[in-house]
Order: C-alpha cells, then structure tokens, then sequence
C-alpha cells in the first residue's frame, strides 16, 4: 500500500449506511404521488401455452380497474432483452414459462383488483413442456421460441493447441461431470417501480429498484418508441440487486411507463416475495463435463469442456454469462491444449440472466473440484498441484492471452491462504481420520446395528481451496466506459455524482474517498447525488466488479481536472514559480517552495470571484480488447484479479449438515479504496457464496417453482457461518483509480468449490452436485416433494 | 394478497367468549399471528372464510405463567421470548426451554405464543413433542364449558385439532416432572436459525441405578403427521436395561413406527436412517442413569 494516502485504504463508514439503519433512506415503494395508480399482473397457470383469447369482458365496467394494460397498448417494441429481443412485455401470444405476464389491471388499489384477475377469461391451448436442458437440442424437441429456429441460445468453442495429441501424450485420463443448481439472488427488498409521466412532451420519469438506469432507459424508450432523452430513469436506494435488478426492472417499468402514458397518471407496479421469484430471472444451472489429461510429475497437458447452461425462457444475458465461462473455464491454469465449447439453450423454466459471478462460480466448483482429484490421484496436496498448473507472469490463457503489465499474484495469494490456515498439514491429518460414510441398504430402511454412529464421532473436520482469476469489468461484451461529474461549489464543498449505480456494494463511499484523496478535502464536505440518467452520462451498467476500477477511474479523472486548474490558479495568485509542486491535503493547498498557502475553501472563493469553471465531467475508457468467435482467442480482458478462499467445515456425518467453521479468503483487487467496503465485499459475497454452496435451491415441477418464499428457499443466517477472515495481497496495476480494480464478484465465485473440496476432505467421499445439502452429503441424492403444493395452505 | 378483516381487542375473557359464542366459521382467534397472518396472506384454505379476528392478547385470563407445588400454568397468549424469560422454566423443564430457543427467529419469538403452536399443529411444531412428553394438559373454555384434556387427546390431524369454533385454548398445564426424568430435545432444521424442522425428538428418562429403565416418554414432530407420543416403545422400553444394544434395537422400532404410520413419502430415504441415528444417540443420552 502507498503510505502517502491520506484516506485511500482506509476504513470509512458508508455514506449511505445512518440512513439505511434507521429506516430514513427512501427505497422505491416508499415514493408516492398524487393520483397515482397500482397495477397487477395477470397469468395463466401453464408453463407454455398458446394464447387464443383473452376476455375482459366481466371486469371491463368494475369500479376497480382504471385500465387494462396489454400488448396493444405498446406504441414501440413488443418485445426486447438486453442482448437479444426475445422476451415479450406482454404474452399476449404465448406463454412459455409460469412467470410470464399476459396483461395488467391498473387501478387505484392492488386489493381491488387482485379479486378480478380471476374473473378474466383467458382461452388458451397447452403446448407441450420442456423442462430437461439436455432435450433441448433434440431433434424433435418443442421450440420455445420458433423463430429462432432452434433451441440454442449461443455457442461458444475454444480451441487452443491439439487436444487429442494433448490427451495421447498423457499419462492418466480423468473424466467427470458435475451440476450446479438454479438459485435466487434473493435481494432483501423486492422489485418496485413508479413511472410518472411528465407532461404532453416530456416523455416519462422512471423512479425504482433499479440497478442498470441506462439499460433499463434504452427499453423503456425501445417499447414508447421515445427517443432517449425522454426517458428519465432514478435510482430509488436500492435493497440489494446482485445482478437481479436488471431485465426484470427494465420489464417492469417499461409496463409501468405504458400504462403511465396511457393513462396519463404516475403508476407504481410492486412486487410481494412470491411474484418476484415466480417472474425475477436466476443463476443458470450448468451441467459441466470435464476430462483433463495429466502426467504423473501434475502437469496438465489437455482439458476437453463442455458446459450446458440452462437459459430457461430468455436469452436475457445467457451470451455474455456463458462467453465469461468459456474465457475462465479452464480456471487459472496454463495448458497448452483446450477445447472447450460452452452452450445455452431454452427451456421452459424460469430465465436465467445476471447473477454476482456471472458464468463463473459453475465451472469454478467444476475446476477446483477436478484439480483436487487430480492432486488425491497422484498423492499431492491441494496446493501443490495448483503451484505446478497455476498462472504466473508472462502464463498464456485458455484464449491464448499472455498474462503481463499488472502483478500475476495467483501463487502470491495461494500461498498466503496455506501459510495463514496452516492448509497442507490440516488437509493430511484429516485425510488420515478415516470417515465411517453411512453405507444405507436400499432393501431395508432400518438401520442394522454395525451401522449406528455414537454421539461422539458425528463431527468430521474438512478444510479445501478453491482459486480462481478473473477477467476485469466487461472484456470483449462491449465497449467499456465511465462518466462522473464532480462540481465545486464557491465554499469548497463538492457534489459528485457517477453514471454507474449504488447497488448496496458501498461504491458511493468509494467514489467519495477518491474524491476525497484527489482533492484533499474530507470526505464529509463531498456530497453524493443520486443517480439519474438525466444529468450523468451513460456509463454502462453496473455490473461485472467494474464500479470501482471504471467508475473510479471517471471520478479520479473529474476530480484531477478540478485540482489541475486550481494548481494553475494557485501558482498564478500566490506567484509561484512554474515547477513548483502544489499539493492538496487535509483541507488546504500547500507549496514545495512557500509550505501552506490557503485552505481549500478560500482557493475555491478566488476561483469562483474570477468566474473560472470549477466543475468536471470524468471520463475513463477501459483499453481495447480482442475476441474471435469461432477459436475463443483473444485477449479477452485487459486485466485480471486473483483468488483464493480455503474453507474449514465441521460435517455431521449422521445428518449430512454441513457447519462453516472458518472461511480465509484472500483476494487481489488492487489497490483497496476503502478498507470496511472491501471487508463488506468478503463477508458478504462469502456468506452468499456458502449458500450456493451448502443450502440454496430453486427446484421446478414442470417450471413451475417451488420455494417462492424464504422459508423454503434457504439463504444463510449469521448462525451458519462462524469466522470470515479477509486477506487482501495489493498487486500493482496500471489500469483503475492508483491501481484499484475489483473485487465484489472473486469473493462469491471461489467459497462454494472451497466447501465442496472441504466436505470431500472431511468424508473421504467426492460430491459432483451443489449444493451439498443434507441429502446430498449423506446419501449423494437430491430429494423433492411430489408437487409444489404446501401442506399449510389445504 | 392480504384480505380485508376486522380485528377487536377484548379485554376479558368472557367478552371473547360471548363474541366466539356466536360460533361463525368467519371468526379467528389471533394471538402471535405468526401462521394465522401469513395463512391470510398466502390464501390458506384454512382461513378463507375468516373476517373477523379476534385478539386475545389483553385477556388477564389467557396470560401470564404461574408455578405452583404440583404443576405450571402457562396462559394462551404467552409468547416463547416470555418462556424464554422465566427461569424457573429453564431449569423444571429445560426440554421445553430448549425447543422454545430453536424456534424462528428473534422477532418470531416475541410474538409467537405455545398455544398457537399446537392450535396450529403443523407437523414440524417444535414445542409438540416436548409438551407431550411432559404429559402436558390444556384448559379449554367457551360460554358454557370449561374442560381440561391432554394435549396428547386435543391433537388430531396436520392442521386439525379438537378445538371448537367457540372455544379458547385458555391455559397450558405441565405437571412439574419427578426429578429422576432426565432426557433432551433434539431438532434437525436446513440451517441453524430460521427453520422448519426436519426432524425433532424429545425423550425423557428415569433410568435408576441398575440402568433399568423405570419410565421413558418419546416424541417425536415432523417425520409423523402431527406431533406424537410412542406408547408402543415406551411399553417395550419400561424395565428394560438401558444400555447400547437396546438403544440400537429402539432407533430400529421407532423406524419400523414411524413407517408404519407415515408410509413411505418422498423424504423418506433420508429422513428414516436420520431419524433412528439421531434417535439412538439421543437415547445414549439417558445411560449414564
């Protein structure tokens, strides 16, 4: 760390977070306008049906309904998406996932109008129902989407070196297939949004939960046919996103926007827990098979991948989740031959899109699983087999890129893991303890006597690694750019503002510190506006862990743009000599030559009574990248962070519970901005990352989802995870704000493949299925209910 | 969707009752509301035909706890943060204290009552097994009775019980057990906290110095329909030597049990080995004597 900061790399309480504790911040549903209205949505109970007729005609005249909202209404596109239109604002043709919305009631009041949805007469033909992703590329499997002519969502192949020459020069041959499982971001505060028109002309304001203000612009203007700038979009403070806030809300207030205009008042569409699991998109299940060629000294020479994503109904983001899978597939390790092909297909079962990891915690548990295998195989321990294939400077990736130009810190942060938890020798001595696995006899449920375990031999301890790398901001998706706008004011105080959003992920307290650090005022006098897609400019979406190194990049840039002309105005005024070095710390400018000069304050009143501009729009443009999509090469990202989480887990091996002992995760982001938030990353994309792995999953009867609440859909509590201890190795980069890239999405994708490779080390057995719930650890099943029915509800 | 309900706040019991006297399927007692609110929420069968919510909170006579020489009184609308408040509870029954501790949450706790537990009677109830092993016995009021039957008799089915339309579950009576009973609580949740039980037992001992078994009550919730006790075991088990192999040949017996009452369901393939582990190494509990 660069000692000369003055509050870089420090602990500073969020901006945000007093009035998010005591209940002041104002989210969505708390913003209310004269004559607004509500609206609800109606839908069929199918997975996948033609819509014949729909007949209002019972509830057209009721008191309650102000409107009925349906495709027709559309005065733009009917359909979008994020990267391909095919998801409809309105079914009024087909359904073709229980989630799908054919129409909406708007109307004064929710209650008044849920009672009439089911008076609406919805004619309508059942098609057949596709549920299993791997049918879907069958030749006589149902298209869900016809058009398309096929049930491909996208393909990616990698092919690096020979393959079969690869696997003919090895010594052993290791085949597996592993699963992951749909899961739910599970954001605390569900999906809420207002759209007010705003006069004849104006076009129409959005105000919600909305994570993506630009792209939720771009289809809300797409479905009123408007052009851009009539579309306004607010961020509301947000209850958590983790990619979930995206398609769905960008839906959402395109309905709320049609309606709006239609009726010519502000409509608020808000959704309770069960509809926004039933609609919200989800983490992809993958199926991954893997079969890496190895010799006996641990070098591996060959890996063949295939990976199946489920995209469900949409293609939403299925490309770029599945392109970020086939670049990290391989996991951070040099071999000199790959083929790899990644595949997402529709379904009928809920979509899949954007979720914290983003196509990478799937083929991670895959990876760190197979290399431990590898290692039990060829009597090495974890680490070892990972120092032999790991990256280090100047590795050539799976895509051919040659790793360079930042610190390579793979080993560095895989050997600060083991020093710190002591991994090798625990991992040996618990490999000793042989587990006694309960062996349970299908012809008889009864238990015979050799069979029971006493109280005191339930526990068995198991420790595990995972490590990763991973690609830095978009990559080869897009063009990648941040605006921010910094403005100050004749007292020395500041407004900032970014055009990337506040998700929860602390990154309005980040941009402020870099403020703060650039302008050496105290990040009290910085003022953080919200984010409105009416004054910053577009800076892309808020995704891919690229807030700090994009958006803190366009802060740095705005805020040195100020500071450059104030360091002219002073040297001017004070009549310095032209090399002088002026510096601005703890509220005042100071000189190499003359010492203090004048607080900050008093430069801004001069600034300001000579008329000079003291405000900035920063701008920071990430490098070129280069991708070719039919050999998967190219330099795929233009940095990488690294990784390494070892879990330590207590195993009841009677009930098959899984207990978190101690999570170590050390990570690389670069320079840490803010030391609590990157501390909060940890704690928070572990916590979640150990409920991928040990408890959460969304399961469908035929598309239709079972746990639409979170009492059956299981995220952890602070009870089921005992020590998190976060470690941070600051590489040098050239690229971000003083070298500071990322780190939300590393702590989430490593912690499931870390649990998984403890558990094994814990029973002396393997587990292929996340997640490691009861019944997969003791037994490798998963087991479900008959139906979705609730024995509460008859 | 939240339906549209009146709520009133009786204030004595008698007023309750008269009110409930009127016997009509669209009144509901409510005292924690923690299944009865989300039940509503949820569109639960159950209360479909509910309009009328009747808060028995401010009713002296359905709360407070009393000890007395023989037994405790616990009133219908006390809440399990109250049980968990009272010491004397903690250290006379400490397999109720103990399940009392698993329930939900916090902010379940301070507003769930034990009435409500049972009056409910979901499968996975977690004070069940314990009140029935400690042979407790509920007070049950309306406008022209007052009768007192054991809990073991009130429950009848998932959701169902023998509590008329009219009636109040007023009192909960635990005899205060001989202090040779010794055992423990066991539940087996998806997590520690928050959690629907997979599985409880409760088991209560009075093992004497021979390690001949005197007396033994079993329970068990959430792997049977409702809550309930194992007269058969326990027949079996009183006089018997408490030691391993019998242990092992009970968790065996209480497998066979709960099959032939349950049948075979969907959970079934983990749930029955787990149920007798757990149930032997509960029993392991109560050899020392």
């Amino acid at each position: 760390m660069n000692k000369g900061f003055s509050v870089v790399g420090k602990s500073v309480i969020r901006e945000d977070g007093i009035d998010k504790v005591t209940g002041k911040a104002k989210f969505a549903d708390d913003y209310k306008f004269d004559g607004m209205l509500h609206a609800v949505m109606l839908r069929i109970n199918e997975a996948h049906a033609r819509i014949n007729s729909v007949d209002f005609l019972e509830i057209e005249n009721n008191r309650n309904v102000f409107s009925i909202i349906s495709s027709a209404d559309i005065p733009g596109a009917k359909k979008v998406g994020m990267i391909k239109n095919d998801q409809p604002i309105f079914c009024d043709e087909k359904v073709v996932t229980p989630g799908d919305v054919i129409a909406m009631l708007v109307g004064e009041s929710e209650d008044g109008l849920r009672p009439l949805l089911s008076k609406i007469k919805i004619d309508y033909s059942p098609l057949p129902v596709l549920n299993d992703p791997k049918k879907s590329l069958d030749k006589d499997a149902v298209l869900i989407h016809p058009e398309a002519g096929s049930n491909l969502i996208i393909h990616h192949p990698l092919r690096k070196g020979d393959i079969q020459k690869g696997f003919d020069e090895s010594d052993e041959i290791l085949e597996q297939t592993y699963t992951t499982q749909l899961i739910e971001h599970a954001y605390i505060e569900p999906e809420a949004v207002i759209a007010i028109p705003q006069g004849i002309s104006q076009g129409v304001k959005i105000i919600g939960s909305i994570q993506n203000p630009f792209s939720c612009r771009r289809i809300v203007a797409a479905v009123l046919n408007l052009p851009l700038a009539k579309v306004r979009v607010q961020q509301a403070h947000l209850g958590g996103s983790f990619g979930g806030k995206d398609d769905t809300m960008a839906i959402l207030a395109a309905r709320a926007a049609v309606a709006a205009l239609k009726t010519g008042r502000p409509v608020k569409i808000r959704y309770s827990r069960e509809e926004s699991i039933l609609e919200s998109y989800k983490r992809h299940p993958y199926i991954l098979d893997y079969k890496a060629g190895y010799m006996k000294n641990g070098k591996i020479k060959a890996i063949k991948i295939e990976l199946l994503a489920d995209g469900g109904a949409y293609t939403s983001m299925s490309p770029f989740v599945t392109w970020r899978s086939v670049v990290q597939a391989t996991g951070p390790y040099e071999i000199e031959n790959v083929h790899t092909d990644v595949r997402a297909v529709y379904t009928n079962n809920p979509y899949t899109g954007a979720m914290r990891g983003f196509g990478s915690p799937q083929p991670i548990f895959a990876q760190e699983s197979l290399m431990d295998e590898i290692a039990l195989r060829l009597g090495m321990t974890p680490d070892e087999i990972r120092r032999i294939n790991g990256y280090k400077v100047g590795s050539v990736t799976a895509t051919g890129q040659t790793l360079k130009d930042h610190d390579v810190n793979l080993i560095t942060v895989l050997s600060t893991a083991c020093e710190n938890t002591d991994f090798a020798k625990k991992w040996k001595n618990n490999l000793k303890k042989k587990s006694v696995a309960l062996e349970l006899s299908k012809d008889s449920p009864i238990l015979k006597d050799d069979q029971f375990i006493r109280p005191d031999d339930n526990i068995k301890k198991g420790i595990g690694l995972a490590l990763s790398f991973r690609g830095c901001s978009l990559g080869a998706e897009g063009m990648d750019a941040s605006a921010a706008y910094i403005s100050i004011q004749n007292d020395g105080s500041v407004y900032l503002d970014c055009g990337l959003a506040e998700n929860g992920q602390g990154l309005r307290t980040t941009y402020t510190i870099i403020a703060s650090e650039v302008l050496g005022v105290s990040p009290d006098k910085i003022i953080y506006l919200e984010l409105d897609t009416g004054i910053t400019p577009d800076s892309g979406p808020t995704v891919a862990s690229r807030g700090t190194i994009m958006g803190g990049g366009a802060v740095k840039n705005a805020a040195e743009t100020v500071r450059d002309k104030l360091t002219a105005l002073v040297k001017e005024e004070f009549k310095l000599p032209a090399d002088d070095i002026i510096s601005f710390t703890d509220n005042h400018v100071h000189s190499e030559s003359e010492g203090t000069l004048a607080s900050f304050q008093d430069v801004c009143k001069i600034a300001s009574s000579q008329g000079m501009n003291l405000s900035a729009i920063g701008w920071y443009k990430g490098p070129n990248v280069h991708w070719d999509e039919e050999t998967g090469q190219g330099d795929a990202y233009f940095t990488y962070v690294y990784g390494c989480q070892v879990a330590e887990v207590s195993v009841n091996i009677s009930t098959g519970e899984v207990y978190i002992d101690k999570i170590t995760a050390v990570h690389d982001p670069g320079t840490v901005i803010n030391r609590l938030g990157a501390e909060g990353q940890v704690f928070g994309g572990v916590t979640q990352g150990a409920g991928y792995g040990i408890f959460e999953e969304v399961t469908t009867d035929k598309g239709f989802i079972r746990e639409l609440n979170f009492d059956t859909y299981t995220i952890p509590t602070s009870k089921d995870i005992s020590e998190i201890i976060p470690i941070f190795v600051e590489g040098k980069e050239s690229y971000g704000p003083w070298g500071a890239k990322s780190l939300g999405e590393p702590t989430l994708e490593l912690t499931a493949a870390a649990i998984s490779n403890a558990v094994c080390n814990a029973l002396g057995k393997r587990l292929f299925n996340l997640p490691l719930n009861l019944e997969e650890v003791l037994l490798n099943i998963k087991l479900r209910p008959a139906d979705t029915k609730r024995g509460s509800l008859v | 969707m939240m339906p549209r309900f009146e709520i009133i706040f009786p204030d004595n019991l008698s007023d309750a009752l008269s009110v409930l006297s009127s016997g009509h399927e669209h009144m509901q007692i409510i005292a924690g509301g923690t299944d009865v609110i989300t039940g509503l929420g949820q569109g639960s069968n159950r209360f479909k035909n509910t309009k009328m919510l009747i808060d028995i909170n401010n009713i002296p006579e359905v709360n407070g706890i009393e000890i007395g020489r023989e037994k405790i009184s616990i009133g219908g609308a006390v809440t399990f943060s109250d049980i968990l408040q009272s010491e004397f509870i903690e250290r006379s029954f400490p397999l109720l204290w103990k399940s009392v501790s698993t329930i939900g949450s916090v902010q379940i706790r301070n507003r769930a009552t034990i009435a409500g537990n049972f009056v409910n009677n979901a499968p996975c109830a977690d004070t069940v097994p314990v009140l029935l092993v400690y042979n407790a016995t509920i007070v049950i009021e309306s406008m022209s009775s007052k009768r007192e039957i054991s809990l073991y008799e009130f429950l009848s089915g998932p959701y169902k019980t023998k509590l008329s339309r009219n009636e109040i579950v007023t009192r909960i009576n635990i005899p205060i057990p001989n202090k040779n009973l010794n055992g423990d609580f066991y539940k087996l949740g998806r997590r520690r906290a928050v959690a629907i039980s997979r599985i409880t037992l409760a088991v209560l001992a009075d093992v004497n110095s021979e390690s001949k078994i005197n007396e033994i009550r079993i329970a068990s919730g959430a792997v049977t329909p409702i809550g309930t006790r194992f007269f058969d075991l326990e027949k079996i088990a009183k006089g018997k030597k408490a030691d391993d192999q019998f242990f092992k040949d009970m968790a065996g017996k209480l497998g066979e049990k709960i099959i032939e009452v349950t049948g075979l369901r969907w959970s079934s393939e983990y749930k029955l080995p787990v149920v007798q582990q757990v149930f032997y190494q509960l029993l392991k509990g109560i050899e020392r004597g």
